[in-house]
């Protein structure tokens, strides 16, 4: 059954997150029966071509995957431009492209107003948005026009081997990750101790420059550091399988909950963090910081928002029909 | 002339779907025995559209679902729920409406 656990990774790949586990293992159980019942009918087993055939008929992974997304959504001008099968995927694209064109210009207008004072237009700064979305649906289009010769050209037996999805358990791949973010967290929680870390040779000049950080900022940066040793300890948990995923999740939304109030108090007592008598130095200092506490607070409230989001998402799947 | 013959006929079997399967999980089944049932009654369904159908029926509240274990394997069996029952009704007190409108409509029609 190899081949059939490509496809159904191949379907699992494109499925929204916190469907995936289930789709796929209604998936499977349906086309085991049928390849069973084929066997049965045949009083032998499948040859890969008889498996190929089934799975073949069954649809293109991504066109299976496409509608299990979102019902009955397409792009038409009087007639069909972008089809239901090929919509949800062409709208998580151009989101994705939209997401971060905006945050990169939301950035760019920041740092631009911050150290050139110039005004920028929100004409100006939205002006690629029409441009990307424009090239976005005219590739879909084509895609949408030759979707027939594409997709349906395609072979059960040339799909990828299939690797799992939730990348869970300790894998090296898993392990090195875990070490890289303990190196992180060890690596901020010494910078105080050792600023060459951070500055490198400049922290030479931090004596004479006399730069002092706000009497609260030990409390912060204690903070920051005990939550990020606490997510490392609720990985390692998570990746020797020894705390529930469904437990970790929300211990982990709970830290991000914490961070996001020390992210909202540094934001708040923003952008005065330095002091020095060098008024040139202090200024550049706290106006990097912000910057950087800006950004820090922006992807920490993505983060939590999309958790917070599957979560609630995974409890609405898993009630009965009529508790939802 | 051929794609759009098919397409036309898949508009018009598009619509008679949800019907069809309303009815036929007035008793349960999980999703192969209700594609097997239907093809015995003539109705043949695509797999990649009728579990996709037999999820967003549920999210709308006409079915229910459960997983249960059946000759050794984890399955998916749907049923018409509570609130299914009335709409499939009304849906077939539609569709023989529209039968009947429609017969007597191709009544003319010589093929």
């Amino acid at each position: 059954m190899n081949m059939l656990e490509r496809y159904l990774h191949a379907v699992a790949r494109l499925l929204p997150k916190a469907r995936r586990e289930d789709i796929i293992e209604e998936l499977r159980t349906n086309l085991l029966a049928q390849m069973e019942d084929r066997e049965e009918e045949l009083g032998r087993a499948l040859t890969d071509d008889e498996q190929a055939d089934i799975l073949r008929r069954h649809g293109n992974p991504t066109l299976v995957a496409g509608r299990y997304r979102e019902p009955n959504l397409g792009l038409a001008f009087g007639i069909q431009l972008i089809g239901p099968e090929l919509f949800p995927i062409y709208r998580t694209v151009l989101g994705m492209i939209l997401g971060i064109t905006i945050v990169i210009l939301a950035v760019v207008a920041f740092l631009l107003s911050r150290t050139t004072h110039e005004t920028i237009t929100l004409a100006r700064l939205l002006a690629p948005l029409p441009i990307q979305i424009i090239v976005t649906t005219l590739i879909f289009i084509l895609i949408d026009r030759g979707k027939d010769h594409v997709l349906n050209r395609w072979d059960p037996r040339d799909l990828p081997a299939a690797r799992p999805v939730s990348e869970e358990g300790p894998t090296g791949r898993n392990i090195f990750r875990l070490l890289c973010q303990a190196v992180g967290t060890a690596w901020l929680a010494l910078t105080p101790h050792w600023p060459y870390l951070m500055l490198g040779p400049g922290a030479l000049y931090l004596p004479a420059m006399q730069v002092q950080f706000w009497p609260q900022y030990p409390f912060f940066y204690g903070a920051i550091v005990a939550l990020l040793c606490a997510g490392l300890v609720l990985d390692f948990f998570v990746l020797f399988r020894w705390l529930p995923r469904r437990r970790a999740r929300v211990i982990e939304l709970a830290l991000r909950g914490l961070g996001l109030c020390v992210g909202a108090s540094l934001l708040i007592h923003g952008p005065n963090y330095v002091t020095s008598p060098y008024k040139e130095v202090a200024n550049w200092a706290n106006e990097t910081l912000y910057i950087c506490v800006v950004i820090a607070v922006a992807i920490h409230v993505w983060l939590t928002a999309s958790e917070l989001r599957a979560l609630v998402r995974d409890r609405h799947q898993m009630l009965p029909a009529g508790q939802h | 002339m051929n794609e759009s013959l098919e397409n036309l006929k898949l508009e018009l079997r598009r619509g008679c779907l949800v019907l069809a399967v309303l009815a036929q999980l007035r008793e349960e089944h999980y999703g192969y025995t209700l594609r097997k049932a239907l093809a015995e009654d003539g109705l043949e369904i695509e797999e990649s559209t009728l579990y996709p159908l037999l999820r967003r029926l549920e999210t709308q509240g006409l079915l229910t679902s459960e997983w249960r274990e059946e000759d050794k394997r984890n399955k998916r069996f749907y049923k018409l729920s509570k609130e299914g029952k009335p709409v499939l009704r009304q849906l077939v007190e539609e569709w023989r409406a529209l039968d009947e409108s429609l017969d007597r409509i191709l009544r003319e029609v010589r093929v």
